[in-house]
């Protein structure tokens, strides 16, 4: 039997529909005064309960290429995780699609895990960095939902060690499932465990094209 | 996951690729290997629309089906530069949404497939390689499994090679993993490829070098007028082969 490309395999999971490339998220925030509340709630609601949540602190670079005969430039975000030794992530996100009929945001995403030249293979690509920051916080599941609790932090440049500021006095707290195309359900899923957070917090679909020229 | 060495096999006068590999196949069952599977490594090269003042940067994207998840990637930045990355199979979708910057070169797709044979410790794949469905020679790729470091097995693996598959090699380590001298900020240092831990990689850079060796041999052959270019010299003709 002749063994399939690459290629073919990958095509063959996308019409299939079994490669997760849409995202479903839902946005929040929360003071820092209230977060330990909320950290409560999920505790209890979500599914690794025996063990305290997981913890991450990333580095995300946000890169960015300009293309002929296109308005938007191309933007992949690639996650480094500060003090633990694991590959890189990147990221692609697509244009958000913020319909009155579902009740969550829904972008097309690609996550690629890579070794740790990918910011030099940019580079050489002709990507130019757009911002960075630091996401430092909790992770929860519950099903195959995905809560994070993130404090966003500044970076100052080239002194991305030092004790930098936090952008403000609240957490960012997101939910968000990629699945394949065609699971409109999951989207239900999320409304539901997001009415069980109110009234600690409010998770909405965010619309940025509202919030002005923010990446 | 031991040390690879890809060897271009020299075509003899007269006989088709198709010939040399079943008689290599059946040389190798005669002599006691078995047959295990089927094998891939193809290549597609992507090049960046000329811009005013930036060299043509090449990506070449390799994979390889003994890395079946992982898609491996080369960028020549155009003044001599090279970047690898491995990354997961997801990053192919990522190029084509860079169709606008980095177009590929369809014409130059190619591919090395065909059996790959197990032999106590050693793994033995017969490639033929193709470009655009035209045959372009054959590729024997030996690994030995054990092993880590070229400079502890290269030897066996030579040995190997002339013994199996009646390759005549030299006693010094073939070109990929020699010596080299760069430059850099810590003064000149000299890199000792054939002690370093060999990686997946390396095997994808092999293939690379060859697939190029293939690739140039068509422009110039073109460009000759149907004369044998240098390029293929070097690669084939001046191995020992009766």
């Amino acid at each position: 039997m002749a063994i399939s490309s690459a290629r073919e395999s990958l095509s063959h999971a996308l019409n299939n529909r079994f490669l997760p490339n849409l995202e479903y998220l839902l946005q929040g925030s929360i003071l820092d005064s209230a977060v330990e509340h909320l950290m409560h709630r999920l505790k209890g609601l979500c599914d690794n309960v025996d063990t305290s949540p997981e913890t991450f602190h990333d580095l995300e670079v946000c890169m960015s290429l300009r293309q002929p005969n296109t308005n938007q430039p191309l933007m992949l975000r690639v996650r480094r995780a500060l003090g633990r030794d694991a590959p890189f992530q990147m990221r692609y996100l697509g244009q958000p699609e913020v319909d009155q009929r579902r009740p969550t945001l829904v972008r097309s995403c690609m996550d690629c895990a890579c070794t740790n030249g990918i910011l030099d293979f940019l580079t050489e690509m002709g990507f130019r960095l757009e911002f960075e920051y630091i996401a430092k916080g909790y992770m929860f599941r519950k099903g195959r939902m995905k809560i994070t609790v993130s404090k966003l932090i500044k970076i100052v440049p080239g002194k991305q060690d030092m004790a930098n500021e936090p952008i403000s006095q609240s957490y960012i707290v997101e939910l968000s499932v990629v699945a394949p195309t065609g699971q409109e359900n999951v989207g239900e899923e999320m409304r539901v465990f997001a009415e069980q957070l109110k009234p600690l917090v409010q998770l909405e679909k965010i619309d940025y094209k509202r919030l002005g020229n923010i990446p | 996951m031991g040390v690879t060495v890809l060897q271009p096999y020299p075509m003899p006068e007269g006989k088709s690729g198709a010939y040399i590999i079943d008689h290599l196949g059946k040389r190798l069952l005669s002599l006691g290997a078995t047959h295990a599977g089927q094998f891939l490594v193809d290549c597609e090269t992507f090049i960046s629309t000329p811009q005013h003042g930036t060299p043509t940067r090449a990506v070449h994207v390799l994979h390889n089906s003994e890395c079946p998840a992982s898609t491996f990637s080369i960028i020549d930045n155009g003044t001599g530069k090279q970047v690898a990355l491995v990354a997961d199979n997801i990053f192919d979708l990522l190029m084509l949404k860079m169709t606008n910057t980095f177009t590929s070169k369809k014409q130059t797709k190619i591919e090395s497939r065909g059996a790959r044979f197990e032999y106590g410790d050693f793994v033995i794949k017969l490639g033929s390689v193709t470009m655009m469905e035209h045959f372009k020679g054959v590729l024997v790729e030996i690994e030995y499994k054990p092993c880590i470091t070229l400079s502890y097995c290269w030897e066996m693996i030579r040995e190997m090679l002339q013994g199996f598959l009646s390759i005549n090699v030299g006693k010094e380590y073939p070109s990929y993993f020699t010596t080299q001298t760069i430059m850099n900020a810590m003064g000149q240092q000299q890199l000792h490829k054939q002690n370093d831990i060999y990686e997946p990689m390396d095997t994808i850079k092999q293939y690379l070098e060859q697939f190029t060796n293939y690739r140039k041999h068509v422009q110039m052959h073109s460009a000759m007028g149907g004369t044998v270019g240098p390029v293929m010299m070097n690669t084939v003709v001046g191995m020992g082969r009766p």
